[in-house]
Order: C-alpha cells, then sequence, then structure tokens
C-alpha cells in the first residue's frame, strides 16, 4: 500500500511497507514490543511479546531504480528471551522484549544488545557465505572416512554457498536489577553500556557479565516514600560521562559521571514549571516521560510524554524550547483513558539522521508526519 | 528532499485481553458523560470526578495479575493519584474530626453511622452510589472494617513466604492498622512498627510498595459536604493497637496452614475472628455487642471521651 503525503516544502512522506498482519486478531505473543534501526539503517530489528526478535534487512538499491529505497526482507530470527520464573517472589518473568539496541558496527558482524524485565544479552549476527570442502578425514556429511579408501591429501577450499545468517548469544548479563528494565543505551566508547531500571542504573563492560556498577539510584530507605521512578535513559552520543535519565514526574536528570561514583546528584534539572492554572488530576501521569533521546549532534534532547513532545536544548534547563501537542483532543477523555489503563501506554521518539525532524509513534494513525523542520 | 529512511512506525501497546486489539470505544461511558475534566467545573460534579477517580485507583491497584510483577511505575502513579486526592480532601476539611458536637442526639449520630462509607467497602461500586445508605451492619465499626480483609490476612501474613494474594490482604491489614493508628496517635511507633514487620516476613519489595496505599483509603468517608464522618471509630481512642489486634484472641479455634490458600481455611477465619474482635471490643466500650446489631453509643460515654481528647 503506498500514500504520499506531504509535510513542510522539502520532505515527502511515503508510507512503503506493512510487516506482520493487518488482522484485527493477533497472538499475544506477535505483538512488537520494540523496534530499533541500526546505525546505518540497513538493518531493522523489531522485538516481540514472544521474546523472539526478527530482523529485517533493505535490500541493495539496483542501478535500475536509483531512486527508489530499498525495501526491507527478513533477514534472520531468533528466540532471544524465554519466559522465567522467579521461584523466590513466584512471579514470571516476562520474555517480552523491552528494548533492542545496536552497537557502533566495528567488522563484518553485527552485535546487537536485547533485554527483557531482567536479563540483558549480547547477540552476534554474522554471515556465512561460504563454507570448507574437502576435508581429509570426514565426507561431506560429516561422517568419519573409511581411512582405507583416502589415498591422496587434499587442501581443503572454501565454495560458496547459500547465504545463512547465524545469530549467537555471546554474553548474558543477569541477576543486576530488582525491578524491570526499561531502557539500555550504549557509550560512546563502545566499551560500555548502561541498563536502567525503575530504580536503579547500572554500568557494565560489554566484555564482563559477572559484574555490573550502580552509577543511579533513586531508591529511598523507606518504600513508602516512593514517590518518583526512573522511566528512561541514555548515553550522551559524544561525551561518554554524561548521562540523562527521566522520571515519572517529567524532569529529566543530566548526570556526570566523573563527579562522583553514584550519581544521585545531578549536574543538570531539567524541569518545566508547573502551570497551576492548567492542572488536572492527570498532570502527573500526562507529564511521566516515555522516551528521551539526544539529538546526533548532542545538544539538544527530546522527550515523549503522553501528550506531548518537547525538546530542550541542554543549556537551558528552565523550560523546554519547543513542546509539541500530540493528540490534545484527548484531554478530555483522560478519565476513560485511566480507566482502561491506556493512559500508562509508553510511546517513543526518534531524530532522523541529521536532526532536521522528529519523529514519534502514536496509537491513532500509523505515523505522524514530521514536525516543523527543526536544527 | 526524501526521508533516507524508510520508517516502519509500529504502536506501542499492550493488549488488555489475550490476543484482542484495545480500541477506544466511542460508545464508552467512561465519566466524561457525566463530568468534565477539571475545566470549570461544578463543585459536585468535580466531587463526583474525584470519587470516581478515587474509586478506579484502588480498583486498580487491587486488579492485579496473580503470577505476573505489578509495574511500580503504575503503582506508584496511582498511589500519587490517591495521595493528592487525600491531602484535597483534608485540605478541604473533609476528613473526619475526632469531636463531635454535644448537642447531637443520639438518633442523629446513629444515622451518621449509617451513612458512613469506609471507602475500600465500596470500590467496586459505581460513583452514584456514593451517597446512599448502606445496611447499617456493613458500615458500623472498625471491626466490621477490620474483619473483612484484614484480620482474615492477620494471620496469613505471619505465616510461610508471601504469596500474591498476600499482598492484597496485607494492603487492606495495613489500611485497617491505619485507621486504627489516626484514633490513636500514641501508637504510631507501634502501627510502623507492625507494618515493618509485616514487610520483613514478607521478604521482597512488593509489600512495602503496595502498604503506601495505606493513608489513602481509609481516611475518605463521605465527601459530599454537610455529612458528619463522625464514625463509630471514635470510641477508640483511648485503645492502643497492641490492645485491640493481640489482646485474647481465641486462636483455638481454627487451625492455620501456612501452605494454605487464602480461600478455604481463611474464610472461616473471618467469622471466627471477627467475633473476638467485637468480643475484645466490648471491655473497652462497656457494651456487649454482636456483629450483627449496630453499634450504639451512649451520649454519655462520648461526652467522656471528648473530655479525654480535649483534656479538660
Amino acid at each position: 500500500m503506498r500514500r504520499a503525503g506531504s509535510c513542510g516544502s522539502d520532505v515527502q512522506w511515503c508510507f512503503t511497507q506493512v510487516k506482520g498482519t493487518t488482522d484485527l486478531d493477533v497472538s499475544e505473543a506477535d505483538i512488537i514490543s520494540t523496534v530499533e534501526f541500526n546505525h546505518t539503517g540497513e538493518l531493522l530489528a523489531t522485538g516481540d511479546k514472544g521474546g523472539r526478535v526478527v530482523i529485517f534487512q533493505r535490500e541493495q538499491e539496483t542501478k535500475n531504480q536509483p531512486h527508489r529505497q530499498g525495501e526491507y526482507n527478513v533477514y534472520s530470527t531468533f528466540q532471544s528471551h524465554e519466559p522465567e520464573f522467579d521461584y523466590l517472589k513466584s512471579l514470571e518473568i516476562e520474555e517480552k522484549i523491552n528494548k533492542i539496541r545496536w552497537l557502533p558496527q566495528q567488522n563484518a558482524a553485527h552485535f546487537l544488545l536485547s533485554t527483557n524485565d531482567k536479563t540483558i544479552k549480547l547477540w552476534k549476527v554474522s554471515e556465512r557465505d561460504k563454507r570448507p570442502e574437502g576435508y581429509n578425514l570426514k565426507d561431506e556429511e560429516g561422517r568419519m572416512k573409511d581411512l582405507s579408501t583416502v589415498t591422496v591429501l587434499q587442501v581443503p577450499v572454501l565454495k560458496p554457498m547459500d547465504l545463512m545468517v547465524e545469530v549467537t548469544p555471546r554474553k548474558i548479563f543477569a541477576n543486576a536489577h530488582t525491578y524491570h528494565i526499561n531502557s539500555i543505551s550504549v557509550n560512546s566508547d563502545c566499551e560500555t553500556y548502561m541498563s536502567a531500571d525503575d530504580l536503579r542504573i547500572n554500568l557494565w563492560h560489554l566484555g564482563i557479565t559477572d559484574r555490573s556498577f550502580n552509577i543511579v539510584d533513586i531508591k529511598p530507605v523507606d518504600m513508602e516514600e516512593l514517590t518518583e521512578v526512573i522511566t528512561a535513559a541514555e548515553f550522551h552520543p559524544h561525551h561518554c560521562n554524561l548521562l540523562v535519565y527521566s522520571s515519572s514526574k517529567g524532569t529529566l536528570r543530566l548526570c556526570d559521571m566523573r563527579a562522583a561514583a553514584l550519581c544521585d546528584k545531578h549536574a543538570k534539572l531539567f524541569e518545566e514549571p508547573e502551570d497551576p492554572s492548567n492542572r488536572f488530576f492527570f498532570s502527573e501521569i500526562t507529564s511521566s516521560v516515555s522516551d528521551v533521546k539526544f539529538s546526533h549532534s548532542g545538544r539538544y534532547m527530546m522527550t515523549r510524554d503522553y501528550l506531548t513532545v518537547k525538546v530542550w536544548d541542554l543549556n537551558m534547563e528552565t523550560k523546554p524550547i519547543e513542546i509539541y501537542q500530540i493528540h490534545d483532543y484527548l484531554r478530555s477523555k483522560l478519565c476513560s483513558l485511566y480507566e482502561n489503563d491506556c493512559i500508562f501506554d509508553k510511546f517513543e521518539c526518534a531524530w532522523n539522521g541529521s536532526d532536521r525532524l522528529l519523529l514519534n509513534s502514536d496509537f491513532t494513525i500509523p505515523f505522524k508526519p514530521g514536525f516543523p523542520e527543526y536544527s | 528532499m526524501y526521508c533516507k529512511r524508510t520508517l516502519i512506525c509500529t504502536s506501542f501497546r499492550y493488549m488488555l485481553a489475550k490476543g484482542t486489539k484495545r480500541k477506544f470505544s466511542e460508545h464508552e461511558d467512561g465519566l466524561e458523560g457525566k463530568v468534565s475534566c477539571g475545566h470549570g467545573p461544578s463543585k459536585v460534579s468535580y466531587t463526583l470526578q474525584r470519587q470516581a477517580i478515587f474509586n478506579i485507583s484502588i480498583m486498580k491497584l487491587y486488579q492485579q495479575q496473580p503470577l505476573m510483577e505489578p509495574s511500580l511505575k503504575k503503582t506508584v502513579l496511582i498511589n500519587n493519584m490517591l495521595r493528592r486526592i487525600q491531602e484535597e480532601l483534608k485540605r478541604e476539611g473533609n476528613l473526619r474530626p475526632v469531636f463531635i458536637a454535644p448537642s447531637q442526639s443520639s438518633d442523629t449520630l446513629n444515622d451518621n453511622y449509617r451513612d458512613v462509607q469506609p471507602a475500600f467497602n465500596h470500590f467496586a461500586s459505581p460513583p452514584a452510589q456514593v451517597t446512599s445508605t448502606t445496611p447499617p451492619d456493613l458500615c458500623l465499626t472498625p471491626a466490621s472494617v477490620l474483619e473483612e480483609d484484614a484480620f482474615s490476612s492477620c494471620h496469613t501474613v505471619t505465616l510461610g513466604p508471601s504469596k500474591p494474594q498476600n499482598h492484597l490482604q496485607k494492603d487492606t491489614f495495613s489500611s485497617a492498622l491505619d485507621e486504627i493508628e489516626e484514633l490513636c496517635p500514641s501508637s504510631t511507633t507501634t502501627d510502623s512498627k507492625i507494618s515493618r514487620e509485616q514487610s520483613s516476613e514478607g521478604g521482597n519489595e512488593k509489600p512495602e510498595e503496595v502498604q503506601e496505599n495505606r493513608p489513602s483509603e481509609t481516611r475518605f468517608a463521605d465527601p459530599l459536604p454537610g455529612n458528619f464522618e463522625i464514625t463509630t471509630t471514635s470510641f477508640l481512642t483511648d485503645l492502643t493497637l497492641d490492645d485491640i489486634l493481640f489482646a485474647d484472641i481465641d486462636t483455638s479455634m481454627y487451625d492455620f496452614d501456612p501452605c494454605a490458600s487464602a480461600t478455604g481455611p481463611s474464610s472461616k477465619m473471618t467469622a471466627v475472628t471477627a467475633d473476638d474482635i467485637l468480643k475484645t471490643l466490648s471491655p473497652y466500650s462497656s457494651q456487649s455487642v454482636t456483629p450483627s446489631q449496630p453499634f450504639k453509643m451512649d451520649l454519655a460515654e462520648l461526652d467522656h471521651i471528648m473530655e479525654v481528647l480535649v483534656g479538660s
């Protein structure tokens, strides 16, 4: 199905592909829970509630149709997480994939991190299109040869074969989170990454699985005083010591890891002052930030809450520089949305490659056209 | 300029029922049909909406999937909502004052008792019923409040590993505790000590989180103005928590199995302990009471209690 719409003078949007099913009845396990492009845009990974990851690859642009954007085809599918049972608490641990993050590519293989509520896994995605043939001791099926038939020594040669995509688990980072992991973010140093749950953020080394460092902890001594949780976190794209995390109260905290081992004290606090005349029952719930992303330049941050997208300048903590209302018409329906839990839905946002467009996910329409140019 | 990346956007939604897409129904009555959301509503509609949101919030906290850990963010947001409503009510002066006007006749007092509705007894009822009177034997005494959920959980809490049902029961128990705590300022430390014991026995984070509900549920009686929220609890002011909870409850009448589920044995326990509670209360109120009869308080008794409180 193709549909063209225009927004702005130089951007045209086309609805190119639909993956999956458009039936009304889908099995719960097939519901996509997270989506992530890799850095070049060649690969698209999706995670679903059944713990599977499906990777799509963009087909190469052909000489015949250079303007046509490549279509995405299934590249690989694998089971990332399985449902588990916490015997201590008598609770199930969902296999739903909460987040996928690609590592910057350093060789022919691709690496990605996928996480459910409790465990993060590092996967290696590699291609195999050749295989060795002509072993001396084994035949083509791998069975041992009868040595009496071997008369000549040969050197095995690599012969082309059908492309095979292998996905192997390389590391499993487990048992570091008491609460549900909501975010992972790879550092610009390409050696460390962080994982954030509702109350804590841990720093890992990509090569070390048996320990992590806690860098943020907002758990109060008395849990009854808990009024705020961490909702999203991300590393700065260039400064490996800076990270930002958002809260359910709509605040953003920029932390500098050079200041202290435990970054409980923020370096900057970004909070829009509440307008008392505009306060309503669901002010706090709708202000809870569901996603935060740095721009590629590193100068700006974008946050998504239930009704708005806000763009912040790192140099100004007092208020955002842009606010976009997403579905303001829902303001009068918040009671029902609270009743059926829709108000707790999480939406994501993203910058395009040149930081000129903001994109966000929504539930009413397939996608929302980009906002006015932003640079 | 074409956008370089072709995006396949998805909506991130969590389904409520297995296998069906959640749709916002246009015919959903909801609450919007009845009240507006904070833009210049009348006082009554605002109050009704607040009460409705309160009821919904309570329902949400109790509707937890049996085997899955509830979302902490959701729990915290709902708790904050309840707390805010509670503070608003406090500011408006709708919480029950401890004193009662001496000129009140006992008949009026009895009427007030009947009107009082501990909020979480009615969390399942629609908002319109907030102001209706309920059968007298449902909402009279703190014991009737306690008996429903709390004391059946009192013993299950102390036993064995905490199961998901226990969190629900712990919560109502601690909310009942809170109600008593409110009446007995001197016993605050006892209360928090008990709740700490509960949470340490639970051995995990969840009971502590769920116990956040405590302040909110028990403080709401009828939010409409003009209603005396004098409850029968006022007569308990000179009691301490220990007196009520741990005084001479005859535990020999039932046996409790640490591994038993909450349904069978505890329902039996419920019936038994309610009687026990009321019997233990009788020495303090110097009246013999049975669960089915409305609680009648002598005016002189009330005066006496008032004097004790006022310190005159």
